[in-house]
């Protein structure tokens, strides 16, 4: 039953207003990658057009040739960084998940408590200062090594949510007996639930890979003074603004698409996690 | 019985850290939890006291400039800070303009994409696809697109509805318009998620009743759809709300300000004027930890004002 009687009429108007939404939601991607492929000449003269005359690869090769925007080594850098922080993230969220949905201890609730607000409190931008200024202590202030020290001792709220809900829908008699046989709180986590995370590991994984590949300001910020450590959305931006970005469109439009892309790959084969973790973090959360 | 007693009480005191550890569940929660809870402290809480702490002083990362100044940093705020409340009136006026057909747009769509018709999920990934894109991406797609030689505006020429084109960030209005604009596309397509996870669960069967009563397509979204949603349409409203208050990434990639700083939000504000890299000069962090605190007790005052006005809307159901 999960069909509303619709009729013809109501189907079409439907359609159409959908369809219209789709075009206003496409075009500026579609106008984007389509440019990327454009020769530079083309770009400036014929910006009316959304389809090259004729497709070329120009773009890239300049890009990946190019010293104002080094690609390679920033697609390296954003790379890494974005697996180690997933990885990270990971480890975390499972970790204070479980503890939080299976553990016994003094004051759970509280921390449990304190934490959560954590969504809710902040000064915003400004407490970067005295971050760094813990993170010189061990001389992290200046590199991406730095934000991953600062991912470790984060807590990711929502994914330990996600986390929490999961394993409290798991039976609770399978840690029993393995409790019985001797198995240690800890064991048990890395032995029996562990392994029952992976769909909610999986919406985990996908949100932070998207979160990390795309953030700007923090990175920014770490590696303002060891520019070869830049990644591809950092350097990009750096690049824009640095007025020379508008007369190097091509530069820029081949650069962005190279940005987009894994993205857009990772939500192309796994958009079922993006929008179930979205819909679980909301209406359960 | 005392001889093995005392025997195994010499063992207990014997048996080592590790084993403990290993027989105390919560020894073993402690310390799963350790990385949370010191970073918790260390990041977290030490940087809210240093900020409020640094609120009553001068200071620009100068030791020997650093001095006590009492309340002068937000006496200064208030009567010389013009451009902060300024970048107040933009965040409302960009909230207001935004939200408004922000949330409309997302609850409609969602309506009709939990009809059940063919397509749904596929309408629905796309509609969410610019959301996965990064926000200074989002920036150079819409600064390549209302480029004064940019496709907006030479469409318009060819149709003939403008004969100069259109400098889009050179005037507030236009720029502001752009911020919109974009603000609406990266952004909707959560709340359609948001708005069809939560319409899923409204029982079927009311619409069924509703259609045997006579009831019009558009009384049964005010009487049945809105209704059974509202507490979850107050949750939504209330994210949409924080985020659109604390806009301050996306302003900076998408104008960066311009015309001459008159699009800032309140956020993007403080971030130009005071982040490492982003600001210029040295500014008198202090200044900016009282502007901090002022604008996060707005931002929470908003919050809650919300939350009063919105009761009697979450009770409806």
């Amino acid at each position: 039953m999960n069909e509303i009687k619709v009729n013809k009429c109501e189907k079409i108007v439907i359609y159409l207003v959908l369809c219209i939404v789709l075009m206003f939601t496409l075009f500026p991607l579609v106008y984007v990658i389509a440019s990327s492929f454009k020769t530079n000449v083309e770009i400036m003269a014929h910006p009316e057009r959304i389809f090259p005359e004729k497709w070329t690869f120009e773009n890239y090769i300049t890009a990946w040739n190019s010293d104002a925007l080094d690609v390679g080594r920033m697609f390296f850098n954003s790379a890494w960084f974005t697996v180690a922080s997933v990885l990270i993230t990971l480890i975390t969220s499972s970790v204070t998940g479980y503890v939080f949905a299976r553990g016994h201890f003094v004051f759970k609730k509280t921390i449990f408590a304190v934490f959560s607000s954590l969504m809710f409190i902040s000064l915003g931008s400004i407490t970067i200062y005295p971050q760094f200024e813990v993170l010189s202590l061990i001389n992290l202030n200046k590199s991406l090594v730095g934000l991953l020290v600062l991912t470790c001792f984060g807590i990711p709220v929502v994914n330990m949510y996600l986390v929490r809900g999961f394993v409290e829908s798991l039976p609770k008699d399978m840690d029993e007996s393995a409790k019985i046989d001797g198995c240690t709180f800890t064991g048990i986590f890395f032995r029996i639930i562990l392994p029952l995370l992976k769909p909610i590991m999986a919406t985990i994984a996908v949100l932070t890979f998207n979160g990390t590949w795309n953030s700007y300001i923090m990175p920014a910020m770490f590696t303002m003074s060891a520019p070869k450590q830049q990644t591809l959305i950092v350097g990009i931006m750096a690049l824009k603004n640095s007025g020379q970005g508008a007369s190097q469109w091509n530069l820029m439009l081949a650069g962005t698409v190279i940005a987009m892309a894994p993205v857009l790959f990772v939500f192309a084969i796994a958009n079922k996690y993006f929008v179930s973790g979205l819909a679980d973090g909301a209406v359960k959360g | 019985m005392k001889l093995v007693d005392s025997i195994t009480n010499t063992k207990k005191e014997h048996i080592s850290l590790v084993e403990k550890i290993k027989s105390s569940e919560q020894a073993q929660c402690f310390i799963l939890l350790a990385l949370p809870i010191i970073g918790f402290l260390v990041f977290t809480i030490y940087p809210i006291i240093w900020s409020a702490l640094k609120a009553f002083y001068y200071y620009d990362l100068v030791p020997s400039n650093t001095r006590f100044v009492g309340l002068d940093n937000f006496i200064t705020l208030f009567k010389k800070g013009s451009d902060y409340w300024r970048a107040w009136l933009v965040t409302f006026k960009f909230g207001s303009i935004k939200l408004p057909i922000e949330i409309p747009l997302a609850l409609v769509l969602a309506t009709l994409l939990s009809k059940g018709l063919k397509g749904s999920n596929f309408f629905r990934n796309f509609y969410y696809l610019p959301c996965v894109i990064s926000l200074a991406i989002v920036g150079i797609i819409f600064s390549n697109i209302f480029d004064a030689f940019g496709v907006i505006n030479s469409w318009l020429s060819k149709l003939g509805i403008t004969e100069h084109p259109i400098d889009w960030f050179g005037n507030t209005s236009t720029a502001m318009s752009v911020l919109i604009l974009g603000g609406v596309w990266s952004a909707f397509g959560t709340n359609v998620v948001y708005f069809t996870a939560a319409l899923s669960n409204v029982p079927k069967d009311l619409y069924e009743a509703a259609d045997i009563e006579g009831a019009g397509r558009i009384t049964q979204f005010f009487k049945i759809t809105v209704p059974m949603i509202s507490k979850v349409f107050q949750t939504i409203l209330l994210l949409a709300i924080n985020g659109t208050l604390r806009t301050g990434e996306y302003i900076l990639v998408m104008t960066n300000g311009a015309p001459a700083r008159t699009t800032l939000t309140s956020e993007a504000y403080v971030m130009k004027t005071f982040l490492p890299g982003f600001s210029s000069g040295t500014p008198n962090l202090g200044y900016g930890c009282a502007m901090s605190i002022i604008s996060s007790i707005i931002c929470a005052a908003i919050g809650l004002l919300y939350l009063r006005a919105t009761k009697k809307i979450a009770d409806l159901y």
